[in-house]
């Protein structure tokens, strides 16, 4: 029991932290913004690289959040924003169209192979009776800090205030006197960081390779659906839920049900578990789970 | 005594906490032009949403022709005669002004419309053009026009769909003044004709001129029923717009 | 080389297909649909599945059909209330979905080994002679779809298309039966994509859902803006292009002396910029969409 409880908080801190910047950046540009699942590779991939040149490993994390986030600011100032100003539609084929480009640049710098940081190799511990590694506490550790840390500035700070401001009414807000175009910018590198701290925290507990960003896209869209896109703290549990799912789906032994002692689902159904379970809420409930109203997406 | 074309039956419209509509009982007979006014707020969008089922009614019907249109779906309603003008009419972008038009018959569309030897029902959209002065702007992108000449195209495009009455939601606004003459002449014309009219409206001159009858809200219910030259002397209608007594002595 | 550039117009006659069915949900019909190789893939294990239970050429031809009018009525019934580009999400997820059951249900499609051997087209050729038929036979199949197309939307019901895909309010106010005219327009465009995929299937005598990634889909949304969106010419026109681009991309790879990565990679950077690029600078793609061009009787 308590290993299933390990296990959901660790897939669900894959998700979360990119999940998060995902529904961040929405409630500002509403569209979903298809960059960010390789946001997160991106960051991993540029710590990798710069620990592989030497530099420790918690400087390479600092330098490849900071790079990605400002990065997706940049990509937001020079390319998203021209074209949410034609249409939602066209800034989320140009999201993909960025996310290819991001394909072809980790093919061509990293390779086909998957890769990992170089870590000392740790011993599992037991918690409570399940198994843990050391790199998979400090990943959690990380994770759970910065969405404490965003909640805190969500919550509790200036900045927070004029980036719900600015997300529930854009012209009300300038009209305040919020500078909407500075607040915008910062939620998109605020974005921008977490989604890279996710990638670097999700490859810290095992290996990444060119297709993680792609392959992680539908369950992070997913979360943030769940927890009802534009609010980022709903991504969160949206996470959870996500995770429990793909958890649950794999985990249940339907062997009784059928006459025989031990029936699972293929692993490979967990991922098309959340995939149904997006496709449901798109339909039922396009709000997310925390909205009483059911509307149009 | 001539059927109800139209029967609003003690409607109420909710929304969230705020009451749009209580109890709205109207009755259009067919041939009618009446005329919908009421201070802004009044709920007279709504109701017109309501009727044309954009909204559903939170309490009472709509009965069209003897049916019951409550919870019918908008296209529907459409299809049995009832259809509605925009206070602010969007047009597609991509389909020039004659296109659109073309497009106003949905009548018989469907697979098997590809089948049908399908005429274009060119003349008519000639002359629709001709009759709302659009003809200089036929070729032009719809999504380009002027908020006034989108106006006159919605009119058309509703005529275009054969309808046994309209709703017409601020039909004279923005809309240059020469041509409201000639959406009264048009309107008249097409009452002649048999269709009813359920309009809209803010200007008196236009009212008075077309409508039959006016019925007036005020925060969502009627306070008055009746001919035009009969408003001004109903205090209620003008308490409504004018604020109350005291201020009726300013405008002495 | 002149057998290679059989092959080449052979597959961008078959993408040429895709893509006006595309075209034909896309630009006409306002679908912004990124499952798209779903469809085709029900073309393919159409055939598949034929020739596995040896039901012969025909059943796989109705199969086929069964599939895509399925596939098609289900994204058409998922976006009866969504916005376009939920919906685009959508059917990513439910295209994902639908390449995982079969790439896990080895009982009934062969797995991620897929089916092989497949009845080739023309069997009494043989050569050269027989790359010509199928040549041919694809070339005059193209033909007819594109004016099975223009027979389509250059009447009436394109008219109420294109106003149900603008302004669908409008649209249900005039009497259109918006979510009616979606459905049928998914599901003609979803045969148009499958009667590709079974030709496809035949044609390389190989079925497999490595062949429905996501990323497939994404090059047909390539190659319909490239060439020109609500525009059928536009979609050949972007089909054949990119086709013939790639096809020798791994020439110049190999002029050049550069690493294997680089032919994936190429491909990858010219849908993405390509996408940018046009997004852009040149919206209505190379062949732009006529405005007006629908002729009064």
């Amino acid at each position: 029991m308590v290993q299933f409880v390990v296990d959901v908080l660790m897939r669900a801190s894959d998700l979360v932290l990119i999940a998060v910047g995902m529904s961040a950046i929405y409630s500002l540009m509403k569209f979903p913004n298809i960059a960010v699942a390789q946001y997160a590779a991106s960051g991993a991939f540029i710590a990798l690289v710069l620990q592989k040149g030497g530099i420790p490993i918690v400087v390479a994390a600092i330098i490849a959040v900071l790079c990605v986030g400002i990065a997706a600011v940049a990509l937001n100032e020079l390319l998203f924003n021209r074209m949410l100003k034609i249409s939602s539609s066209t800034a989320m084929i140009g999201s993909l169209a960025v996310s290819m480009l991001a394909s072809a640049v980790f093919l061509l710098a990293i390779g086909p192979n998957p890769t990992r940081f170089s870590l000392p190799i740790t011993r599992p511990f037991r918690v409570l009776g399940a198994r843990m590694t050391e790199n998979q506490l400090t990943s959690l550790s990380i994770t759970t800090a910065a969405i404490l840390c965003f909640a805190l500035l969500l919550f509790r700070t200036d900045l927070g205030r004029c980036m719900r401001a600015t997300a529930t009414n854009r012209l009300l807000a300038e009209a305040t006197g919020i500078d909407t175009r500075r607040t915008r910018n910062a939620v998109v590198l605020i974005s921008g960081m977490l989604a890279a701290l996710g990638g670097i925290c999700l490859t810290l507990k095992g290996e990444i390779n060119i297709q993680t960003g792609l392959d992680l896209l539908l369950p992070v869209f997913s979360a943030a659906i769940l927890g009802g896109l534009g609010n980022p703290l709903g991504a969160a549990a949206g996470a959870i839920v996500i995770a429990l799912a793909e958890t649950l789906i794999t985990g249940i032994n339907f062997g009784p049900a059928f006459g025989r002692e031990l029936l699972f689902m293929p692993a490979a159904y967990a991922t098309a578990g959340s995939f149904v379970l997006l496709v449901v809420t798109l339909i039922w409930r396009p709000r997310g789970l925390f909205v009483s109203e059911v509307k149009r997406v | 005594m001539p059927e109800n074309l139209l029967h609003i039956a003690d409607v109420s419209k909710l929304f969230g906490e705020n009451q749009v509509l209580r109890g709205i009982d109207i009755k259009v007979t067919a041939g009618e032009v009446v005329g919908l006014l009421g201070p802004n707020g009044c709920g007279k969008s709504t109701l017109l949403n309501v009727i044309s089922g954009f909204s559903r009614a939170s309490a009472g019907s709509v009965i069209f022709a003897g049916e019951d249109i409550t919870s019918t779906a908008v296209d529907r309603i459409a299809r049995k005669g009832l259809v509605r003008t925009f206070q602010l009419p969007s047009m597609p972008r991509r389909m020039t002004v004659a296109e659109v038009l073309q497009a106003g018959k949905a009548e018989g569309l469907g697979f098997r419309s590809l089948f049908a030897r399908s005429r274009f029902d060119a003349r008519d959209v000639e002359r629709l053009l001709g009759e709302l002065a659009l003809d200089h702007v036929r070729d032009l992108s719809a999504g380009s026009l002027s908020g006034g000449q989108k106006k006159l195209l919605s009119i058309a495009l509703a005529l275009r769909t054969n309808p046994r009455l309209i709703c017409l939601d601020e039909p004279t606004a923005g809309v240059h003044p020469s041509l409201r003459q000639h959406m009264v002449q048009l309107l008249r014309k097409v009452n002649a004709q048999g269709v009813t009219l359920l309009i809209i409206e803010h200007d008196m001159h236009f009212i008075r001129e077309l409508c039959d009858r006016c019925v007036v809200l005020d925060r969502g219910k009627v306070i008055a029923d009746c001919s035009p030259a009969e408003l001004t002397l109903n205090s209620g209608v003008v308490e409504a717009y004018l604020g109350g007594a005291r201020d009726k002595r300013a405008y002495a | 080389m002149f057998d290679f550039l059989i092959h080449v117009t052979i597959l961008a006659c078959l993408y040429s297909l895709v893509a006006l069915s595309l075209n034909l949900q896309s630009g006409f019909g306002g679908l912004m649909n990124f499952g798209q190789i779903a469809l085709f893939g029900c073309g393919t294990y159409g055939a598949g599945i034929a020739y596995k239970y040896d039901l012969g050429f025909a059943s796989g031809i109705v199969i086929a059909a069964g599939f895509a009018v399925c596939v098609g009525w289900a994204f058409a019934a998922i976006g009866r209330n969504l916005q376009e580009d939920y919906w685009g999400m959508a059917t990513l997820a439910l295209a994902e979905v639908i390449r995982i059951i079969v790439n896990n249900e080895g009982w009934f499609t062969g797995g991620a080994q897929g089916i092989s051997a497949v009845s080739p087209l023309f069997p009494s050729l043989a050569g050269r002679m027989q790359q010509v038929a199928i040549l041919w036979s694809c070339v005059a199949f193209l033909a007819v779809a594109y004016f099975l197309c223009r027979w389509l939307t250059d009447g009436r019901y394109g008219l109420g298309l294109k106003v149900s895909r603008e302004e669908p309010q409008l649209a249900l106010s005039l009497g259109y039966d918006v979510a009616a005219l979606r459905r049928e327009c998914m599901i003609l465009s979803g045969l148009v994509a499958a009667s590709a995929g079974f030709v496809f299937a035949h044609y390389i005598s190989f079925v497999a859902p490595e062949q429905l990634v996501s990323s497939e889909t994404f090059l047909i949304w390539a190659m319909v803006i490239i060439g020109g969106i609500g525009n059928h010419r536009g979609a050949i026109v972007g089909a054949f292009l990119l086709q013939f681009i790639f096809s020798f991309i791994p020439f110049f790879k190999d002029l050049v002396g550069l690493p294997t990565e680089f032919v994936a990679a190429a491909r990858l950077a010219m849908i993405g910029g390509g996408l940018i690029a046009f997004m852009l600078w040149r919206q209505s793609g190379l062949v732009p969409e006529r405005i007006g061009g629908t002729k009064l009787a």
